[in-house]
């Protein structure tokens, strides 16, 4: 098939999924290593990045290693103070939303910066995002999506900062630049222990009902999820055995806690599949 | 009490190295502008094993007392020996009287016990680098991050002495909103067998 053709349909199936699933929005990027095809639709639409922008904060903490700004082995002070964007107020992350509760009980000790930024991904921390960024800087990330050419990423502050959620200052991403992002991974922007490193934790993510629900059991996933009331992302490594890596990414907008939006994004997930394999996926196959 | 590892040492003598972070005996400005000599004697530190067998007071081991995260700068955090300045002791004297006094378990953060002058929070200007400086961030099974604990904890460790410094709860400069923070003013503290000459 001709990539005009699958790029028509590819963009005919997910306008009508996102219909039929009520999306108020949905982007998508999609880079296949194997044949070269890249597909985008709405790549350029903003959306609230959620937690995908820790995939951001990971690229920055990679780098700052690389460049010898410290150590992924060292160790870092683990305090629940941070300073919203918006005023310089105090506010601290709520447990009860952390999926690793596990961090909260070493507050007032250390963690290490590689075993907070396992947190941070894998069990989509916002204690060790926030650690994490504090320490590396919003500057000195900012800086680092600029040398790696990533235009559609804006990292503006922590995560949970609601002083600066209520004057407009959101972390914001398009599903282009996102691809950009697991692209600069992908590549040779970081060196290359650090991307070994770092598509290692994105392939231990804990959080596998999108990209991955959409792909057959063989399939492994290297990727990081991010919902909000109104947001549900996914953006991710496919590898497959059989082929070469894609990469895609998956934005979504829905009105509030409407159901069926991680399904949606699975869905989606599974028509790009089947765009590029030419076969229907088996999620639950031996 | 163990304390039969603790050697002091004159600064003065340490390699241009150490001396160069942890400049001994050197004025250096507080951030109300007050000017202060910077510790000149310390305890050499071989290992964290040491550290930790290291008996200051009752309860507190030296390991505790000197916890620092990766804002140290990479000579004194990784590499041994470490130097503590001597007024540790004062210190530990102190947490145990502290300790006593609330009859629970007293924890200090990470960073919140002796940090050197070139440490990236506060350097030369926190007195955290004369070693008479804790913080404490959980006493029992609370966790000091309430006015409540915060406030109630100071009074007992004001109460102790009127040598003792202790900042108020709050968000606001000079004010700490994650741990209680004590100190003892800016001792140093000459062991008998060094010498304050040349």
């Amino acid at each position: 098939m001709l990539s005009v053709d699958v790029s028509n349909g590819l963009h005919k199936e997910l306008e009508a999924l996102a219909l039929r699933n009520k999306a108020r929005a949905i982007g998508v990027a999609l880079h296949d290593f194997e044949t070269g095809f890249r597909f985008s639709l709405r790549g350029d639409r903003w959306f609230h990045a959620a937690s995908t922008i820790k995939v951001a904060v990971l690229l920055a903490l990679f780098r700052a290693a690389d460049e010898g700004r410290f150590r992924l082995d060292d160790s870092l002070h683990v305090r629940n103070r941070f300073f919203s964007a918006a005023d310089g107020s105090l506010f601290r992350v709520s447990q009860d939303r952390d999926a690793t509760p596990e961090l909260y009980s070493t507050i007032g000790r250390t963690a290490k910066i590689s075993t907070l930024a396992h947190a941070m991904i894998c069990g989509s921390s916002n204690l060790a995002t926030n650690l994490l960024l504090d320490f590396a800087g919003v500057e000195y990330a900012r800086t680092v999506l600029q040398k790696a050419q990533i235009d559609g990423v804006e990292l503006r502050r922590g995560v949970e900062d609601h002083g600066a959620h209520e004057r407009g200052i959101n972390n914001e991403a398009t599903a282009d630049g996102l691809l950009d992002l697991l692209s600069a991974i992908r590549g040779d922007f970081l060196k290359p222990e650090s991307k070994r490193d770092v598509i290692r934790i994105l392939l231990e993510q804990r959080f596998n009902s999108m990209i991955p629900a959409g792909l057959p059991a063989h399939a492994t996933v290297a990727h990081k999820t991010g919902e909000i009331s109104t947001a549900c992302h996914d953006i991710g490594i496919v590898y497959l055995p059989e082929r070469e890596p894609y990469i895609v990414s998956i934005l979504t907008e829905f009105d509030p806690e409407r159901e069926g939006r991680r399904e949606t994004v699975a869905a989606i997930s599974a028509a790009i599949y089947r765009s590029l394999v030419g076969t229907e996926p088996k999620a639950n196959e031996d | 009490m163990r304390t039969e590892f603790l050697r002091p040492i004159d600064g003065l003598h340490l390699p241009e190295e150490y001396r160069a972070l942890l400049r001994p005996g050197e004025s250096a400005f507080g951030l109300d502008g007050t000017a202060h000599r910077l510790p000149r004697f310390f305890f050499e530190i071989r290992s964290w094993e040491e550290a930790r067998e290291i008996r200051l007071a009752p309860h507190f081991t030296l390991a505790e007392l000197m916890l620092v995260d990766c804002r140290e700068t990479r000579v004194l955090l990784s590499q041994f020996p470490h130097y503590v300045p001597c007024a540790i002791l004062l210190l530990a004297r102190f947490l145990e009287d502290f300790r006593r006094e609330v009859d629970a378990p007293v924890f200090i953060s990470a960073n919140g016990g002796y940090r050197s002058p070139a440490h990236q929070i506060g350097g030369a200007k926190s007195i955290h680098a004369w070693g008479t400086a804790a913080n404490i961030y959980r006493v029992g099974d609370t966790f000091l991050s309430d006015a409540k604990p915060n406030e109630k904890y100071r009074a007992v460790a004001a109460s102790l002495s009127p040598a003792v410094f202790v900042r108020p709860f709050g968000r606001e400069k000079g004010q700490t909103s994650d741990h209680l923070h004590i100190d003892l003013g800016y001792a140093s503290l000459t062991p008998r067998e060094c010498s304050e000459a040349g």
